[in-house]
């Protein structure tokens, strides 16, 4: 589903700084993972990478069977809309509009019509257990609905993978809890890859597999956990 | 489309009062814009009416007084006009002339049917006096070609003195016999006068009843579509002159032999003058506009850096960089079109009010803005929004998508 080989990111400046070394990283169709890090271990720079959000110098990053490579804008962007759900720690929704419109912005991007885009979208939020949510804007969700509202959003365009940066990070306990059982719900049953960027060895526990990140390495191969899902091919789960 | 307009509303009611407070100078630069196009409109108006509702395509020429000495002839000599100037014009310029004719002014002791007496003076005309002097016929018809030829005993009346001859209402008068100077004249219409009202009779007819039967007092020369240009206009003067210096034998360049005025090069010198008012006006209000297109423009700036986060939010989840700057510009155009049309709507209002303040006042006439003037407003405030969004467009697709990644 998705693979990073050899990929290496250096930032330019007075003193370059070389954020990710060698990067070897596959991630199977189903798999629910977890990438840790402290800060500065190039997190960050990895999630950018893998949604499309940032380039990389060297390697070969391959995403769904399509070679993420020096895109334009243009193609960025649309990769963006087909192939990634993000959920953001922060939510990220605009806070002018309601459940419903948040929800539906990805298929706008995407040039679906208003009545079919806000139907999908509804269909979403009925999903996330907040159809009685839809016309209420952010402000006036919890934490947790305003969570599940962004992660309705990221599922909207069937993306091949989702790619959740913190998204506990602003919740207490329980909600995490919450947020995280619907994570694991997502990929058990709609066989959803879902990559989770986090810091919280908590929330590593609840995935299939940890890929842990250090200072520009991936120092953990851990073996992949044979999933119990049904919907993961039965390939080698890891290459390193 | 309903959805960017939909977007951009929402956006719009985001930052209500301060959309509001620069929407503020953009109206109020269409407003002056719109006061000051109308006022110059209503000038215009009220310069056609006079000028050239009478027909501007004449030159009038009338005797005057010789300034130089000439062929013998001492200066200061009385240059009469002729009936016969009119067919040696005709006969010289016949591309540029159509026509030229003359009037007669008469007294007679009175006008007067079985039962009623008026004043008694007349006017001798041909039968393009109508259309140049703007008067229109009410009923009946005008003095025709065949009047003039066969001198025919025949009178058109101002409404005015078919009321009073033929009262209470003036019915009846076509077709019934005045007499005038001991002739009996039919009355064949009556007209409405535009300016002035008269009792008209052939010019041949007028010029039977008067002892100086050769003499006129001035010519009216109408001009053809040839004569487009001042130039051209200014040459048939020239003509004009040197055709009647011939006849009456003066000198062609001496000025004052004959007054001459030149209403088709008039006319256009005045309109070029409307036209100079008019363009004044317009880059006066667009200087106006220009100071409110600014603030917009300012505001979308600090807009699109407040929303930096948001743009890259929608970059994330996979907006193009078009569709960032279409909606940023387009945010500029509905900002500017919506205060703009405000300032139409108020302006248009407070020119209607002067119009209504100034409706008697002969230099202001009907000082309104016309569909043509909306619509081009409508395009300058376009214009003029797309330009404001344009440079924080810019600055929106220099945000990166990462953005979204960052922390508020």
């Amino acid at each position: 589903m998705l693979k990073l080989t050899n990929i290496n990111k250096t930032y330019p400046g007075a003193v370059p700084l070389h954020v990710l070394k060698d990067i070897n990283l596959e991630i199977r169709k189903g798999e629910l993972v977890s990438i840790m890090g402290a800060s500065g271990s190039g997190k960050s720079t990895l999630l950018n990478i893998l949604g499309i959000l940032d380039n990389y110098d060297s390697g070969e990053y391959v995403l769904d069977g399509t070679l993420i490579r020096d895109l334009g804008e243009n193609r960025a962007a649309d990769y963006r809309n087909r192939l990634i759900g993000f959920v953001f720690q922060s939510f990220n929704l605009i806070n002018y509009k309601n459940a419903l419109e948040n929800v539906a912005l990805p298929l706008f991007y995407r040039g679906v019509s208003r009545r079919k885009r806000n139907a999908l979208a509804m269909e979403q939020l009925e999903r996330m257990g907040l159809a009685d949510r839809a016309h209420h804007l952010p402000g006036e969700l919890s934490g947790g609905q305003k969570q599940r509202v962004a992660i309705a959003r990221a599922m909207i365009t069937d993306p091949a993978v989702i790619l959740a940066d913190e998204p506990t990070g602003a919740l207490d306990s329980k909600t995490s809890a919450e947020v995280m059982q619907l994570f694991r719900q997502l990929n058990r049953e709609q066989g959803k890859t879902i990559a989770i960027v986090t810091h919280d060895p908590g929330v590593g526990e609840q995935t299939d597999r940890v890929i842990r990140i250090s200072d520009g390495r991936i120092v953990s191969p851990a073996p992949a956990i044979q999933t119990e899902n049904p919907l993961a091919a039965d390939q080698p789960c890891l290459t390193l | 489309m309903f959805d960017l307009v939909s977007e951009i509303l929402q956006t719009l009611r985001h930052n209500k009062l301060r959309t509001a407070l620069t929407g503020l100078s953009v109206a109020w630069g269409v407003f002056m814009l719109i006061v000051l196009l109308s006022m110059a409109r209503g000038l215009t108006n009220s310069f056609r009416d006079d000028m050239m509702s009478s027909g501007t395509k004449q030159i009038s020429v009338w005797s005057g007084r010789t300034s130089k000495a000439y062929h013998g002839y001492k200066e200061g000599r009385r240059i009469k006009l002729h009936d016969d100037d009119m067919g040696a014009i005709e006969d010289a310029l016949p591309e540029d002339v159509v026509e030229v004719t003359s009037e007669v002014y008469g007294n007679a002791p009175s006008l007067s049917t079985t039962t009623r007496h008026i004043d008694g003076s007349y006017t001798g005309v041909y039968p393009s006096y109508l259309d140049r002097e703007g008067h229109k016929m009410v009923e009946g018809r005008f003095i025709n070609d065949r009047d003039i030829e066969q001198r025919a005993k025949v009178m058109v009346l101002a409404t005015d003195f078919a009321e009073q001859l033929f009262p209470p209402d003036g019915k009846g008068a076509v077709g019934s016999r005045v007499r005038l100077n001991g002739l009996s004249f039919q009355v064949v219409g009556v007209y409405q006068g535009r300016w002035s009202r008269d009792k008209l009779i052939p010019y041949t007819t007028a010029k039977m009843m008067q002892e100086k039967k050769d003499e006129t007092g001035g010519l009216s020369v109408l001009l053809s579509d040839n004569v487009t240009t001042e130039e051209k206009g200014n040459n048939v003067e020239k003509g004009v002159r040197q055709t009647l210096a011939a006849t009456r034998d003066f000198n062609p360049d001496d000025e004052s032999a004959l007054w001459v005025f030149n209403k088709f090069v008039n006319s256009l010198q005045m309109e070029n003058g409307m036209n100079i008012l008019n363009i004044g006006v317009w880059i006066l209000g667009l200087m106006t506009l220009l100071s409110g297109v600014v603030g917009i423009s300012n505001i979308m700036f600090v807009s699109v850096k407040e929303r930096t986060h948001e743009i890259g939010i929608r970059r994330a989840i996979g907006a193009r960089p078009a569709r960032i700057v279409t909606q940023v510009i387009s945010e500029g155009i509905a900002i500017t079109t919506l205060f703009g049309y405000i300032g139409i709507v108020l302006g248009t209002a407070v020119a209607q009010m002067i119009a209504m303040a100034l409706a008697d006042q002969p230099f202001m006439k009907n000082p309104t803005v016309s569909l043509a003037i909306a619509f081009e407003v409508t395009v300058v405030l376009v214009v003029a929004g797309a330009l404001a969004g344009l440079f924080p467009a810019l600055k929106a697709l220099k945000v990166k998508p990462v953005e979204a990644l960052r922390d508020e």
